[in-house]
């Protein structure tokens, strides 16, 4: 962490335009932070259908449009800003999620291997018969009872038999299980072929694509968005998690912390996990501007997100109703482009500068 | 090498099953009967002048002719006091009143009697008594707790129906269903098996036999869709992947060059902001600029111009197409540049540093002859693999490009093909894609070996 700090300092006096960048998204948060406390005289989604298509610096019915207004009169200058909130809004969560789960199925797929991991039969079948409890009381069940429109009081009592169900499985079956001889025999889980295809399953159809189809199942909504974004996105962070285990699994230092005899969990945790932090650090911002842009891309299509939700994508939407309205691409259009540079050039620059230090 | 390219295809099929069995699962379970309520607003004029029973009878005709009727898997899991004709119901405001009644009272041949003996009450009424009950219903059609069920049941006699029989039978169900509530049913899970006889198993026996079904929206195969949304795509993305990758080469050729080290300071930064820049956007700015009246108007904006070149000669047709095309080829060229530009430069620049190159240097070649002999052949391995990342990526390109152009390819038909929720057409295009995916994985492998004949020994 400390040395973390040290190469950014570095890089901040070195490069300019690291400096430019990191200072425009530094502003930007800020601006994204400090929004309920601005002076801003429209809200987002406040029509002003006297003035639809405002030319930028034109009064309106209140305070002048600044940027000029859409086609409903929306204001484009307060939706610039209210969209950088809900875009950081949805990336942040997506991919501190989405790293975190590709972390865990990379660092495990690197670190066990094909033989790596050893589970006895009663083990897996124990874990099947708990993952399929949690599938039918944990999510069939509260999810048909949200739909029918049932009293909670059925949604606790199907959680609680989940409870019950699982501390049964682990505290009574499997170690009755263990005593079978059959059930107790360990062989080889395959852990990096499985996630291999699980990711290759994944990354098989482009993403957007991919997500366009899983989005036309759904009713258009933010957090199911966001859920279909994490789970697409973990892939590119899981296959570096899972490169750089192996390639620091063989590093002498591992090696000898391996042999000091520490535990698996510490290994993994204090010595693999920092070792990738820069990389990590890299393809997350490097993801976010994707994210980013990935989300301005929907709501410029309309697909998936309701109509109100405030987005670069929406307001640049307008301009397929009005070509004249130059106004509605070039400013929501830059603020997306100077960010999705700026989180760029921050990845570029941090990946030049770990590179230079291998 | 036969060998290991079809070792490398089976390989690839299990992914692939995966997700498009996904895919087909999801998109049945997430979203209950899709289509149907299209074909009955479609036909909203005719069925609402007919009877509720019309629109019941459509309803079901549909879901047999589109093999809905039938299960979704070879098993299913639900909770017990939920029958599995449950989506043959039709109203659906019915449905989830039964659903509700199931799951509350957990027994489903009561439910199924209480719901009997009010629709046949129902039935039973005068067209006349029916408009007044109508209020009284619809209620009766929504209550599901105790309390209200016999709240409602008690006010039967004010109501004056004079049809005692089934009042009697009504009023006995309820009591019946309320006095026989299995609270708690529903936390028992109920297996069933159903066979081959289901909706997955039909769908992916017609997918191996070349069957994709039929669209949603229109009722043509869904094959003929796609072919001629493909035809439309694949010369975009032909063309602009051909076009991209020429353009990368010269450049990273010219960048690698010593004396070019000011074009450099120009050209790398200039990628990069492009770079930066979503498609749709720079698309929409393309467009704006050199396609709209108030602007520069080079190019006509929308579409393919089938109309226009309908007539004329091969050239004078090519010509034309030619106008339509320049701009969504523009974008996804512009698109795809910067990546392999700098790709291709990096390799060019780390291969120019290693000794044969100085070797060819010292025999006295001038740099672009050793850049065009010696260079190009090892720097051509790492662009191969970016051409079969690349390929499926321009897929995803067309998406956003024939969208604003409007432009009848595979992606617009994507685009709506989400809008209009048709299944069938999204999941043809999904597989479609991914097939297309691993062929031109297949095909990288084949030039990795025609590149690198070191590969071709060591996979052999």
């Amino acid at each position: 962490m400390i040395q973390l700090r040290k190469d950014l300092m570095q890089l901040w006096h070195q490069q300019l335009t690291f400096k430019i960048a990191a200072s425009y998204i530094g502003i930007l948060l800020l601006l994204i932070v400090a929004l309920p406390i601005l002076p801003v005289t429209y809200s987002p989604n406040e029509l002003d259908l006297q003035h639809t298509f405002a030319k930028p610096f034109t009064s309106g019915s209140g305070a002048p449009h600044w940027l000029g207004t859409d086609v409903l009169g929306r204001d484009v200058w307060v939706n610039i800003l209210y969209g950088a909130r809900s875009a950081f809004l949805i990336s942040f969560p997506v991919m501190l999620f989405s790293t975190g789960l590709g972390l865990v199925l990379g660092i495990s797929a690197g670190y066990f291997g094909n033989t790596g991991l050893k589970v006895s039969r009663a083990a897996i079948g124990v874990i099947l018969l708990a993952l399929l409890c949690i599938a039918y009381y944990g999510l069939y069940l509260p999810l048909s009872l949200v739909e029918t429109g049932l009293p909670l009081k059925y949604t606790w009592y199907s959680l609680l038999v989940l409870l019950v169900l699982l501390l049964l499985l682990y505290k009574v079956a499997l170690p009755l299980l263990k005593k079978w001889r059959f059930a107790a025999t360990r062989f080889n889980l395959p852990l990096d072929y499985l996630v291999l295809r699980l990711t290759e399953a994944f990354t098989s159809v482009p993403r957007l694509l991919l997500i366009l189809a899983l989005v036309s199942f759904l009713q258009p909504s933010v957090l199911l968005l966001s859920g279909i974004f994490a789970a697409t996105f973990w892939t590119s962070t899981a296959r570096l998690a899972r490169a750089e285990t192996l390639k620091i699994k063989q590093l002498p230092y591992f090696e000898a912390a391996h042999s000091l005899g520490a535990r698996r969990m510490r290994l993994l945790t204090k010595h693999a996990l920092p070792n990738m932090l820069g990389p990590i650090i890299v393809t997350f911002t490097f993801s976010i501007a994707g994210l980013l842009a990935l989300e301005s891309t929907l709501s410029f299509l309309g697909i998936g997100v309701p109509g109100t939700f405030v987005s670069w994508g929406r307001t640049i939407a307008g301009i397929r109703s009005n070509t004249a309205a130059w106004w509605l691409v070039v400013f929501p259009g830059a603020a997306l482009a100077t960010t999705v540079w700026a989180l760029q050039t921050i990845s570029y620059h941090l990946l030049n500068h770990f590179e230079s230090k291998r | 090498m036969l060998q290991y390219i079809l070792k490398r295809f089976l390989l690839s099929l299990p992914a692939l099953w995966l997700l498009v069995t996904l895919v087909f699962l999801l998109s049945r379970l997430l979203t209950g009967t899709p289509g149907a309520e299209q074909i009955l607003q479609e036909n909203g004029g005719y069925y609402s002048k007919g009877s509720a029973a019309g629109r019941e009878q459509a309803y079901k005709s549909y879901l047999e002719r589109t093999g809905q009727n039938l299960p979704l898997f070879y098993f299913s899991v639900k909770a017990s006091p939920e029958p599995d004709t449950l989506h043959l119901v039709y109203p659906e405001s019915h449905r989830a009143f039964l659903k509700k009644l199931y799951w509350q009272y957990g027994n489903a041949q009561l439910v199924n009697q209480y719901y009997a003996s009010i629709r046949s009450l129902e039935h039973a009424l005068s067209p006349t008594q029916e408009s007044e009950a109508r209020l009284y219903f619809d209620i009766l059609y929504r209550t599901t707790s105790p309390e209200s069920i016999n709240l409602a049941i008690a006010q039967l006699p004010q109501l004056n129906f004079g049809n005692t029989t089934h009042t009697n039978e009504l009023r006995a169900a309820a009591a019946l269903l309320l006095e026989n509530q299995q609270a708690f049913a529903y936390l028992v899970p109920f297996w069933r098996w159903h066979g081959s006889n289901n909706q997955y198993h039909i769908w992916f026996t017609n997918v191996l036999q070349g069957n994709l079904g039929v669209s949603l929206r229109d009722g043509r195969p869904v094959s003929t869709i796609l072919y001629g949304a493909v035809a439309n795509t694949w010369w975009h993305i032909l063309i602009s992947i051909v076009l991209a990758f020429a353009i990368s080469f010269k450049l990273g050729m010219l960048l690698v060059m010593p004396q070019s080290i000011k074009l450099r300071k120009v050209v790398l930064p200039t990628l990069f902001i492009i770079d930066s820049i979503p498609l749709f956007l720079l698309a929409l700015l393309l467009l704006v600029l050199l396609a709209t009246p108030s602007f520069l108007q080079l190019f006509p904006v929308y579409g393919m111009g089938y109309y226009i070149a309908a007539g004329g000669t091969w050239l004078q047709r090519l010509s034309i197409y030619a106008q339509y095309m320049a701009l969504p080829v523009v974008c996804l060229v512009l698109g795809n540049i910067p990546y392999l530009t700098s790709l291709i430069y990096r390799s060019f620049s780390e291969e120019s540093k290693k000794d044969y190159a100085r070797t060819a240097k010292a025999k006295g070649m001038s740099p672009r002859q050793v850049i065009r002999t010696q260079l190009l052949r090892n720097t051509l391995l790492p662009a191969i693999t970016v051409l079969s990342e690349t390929l499926p990526a321009l897929v995803a390109g067309a998406v956003i490009v024939e969208t604003i152009f409007a432009i009848p390819g595979m992606g617009r038909l994507m685009v709506e093909a989400v809008l209009a929720r048709d299944y069938p057409v999204i999941i043809a295009v999904v597989m479609l894609v991914a097939a297309f995916r691993a062929v031109s994985y297949l095909l990288a492998d084949v030039c990795y070996s025609l590149a690198d004949p070191r590969i071709k020994h060591a996979a052999s």
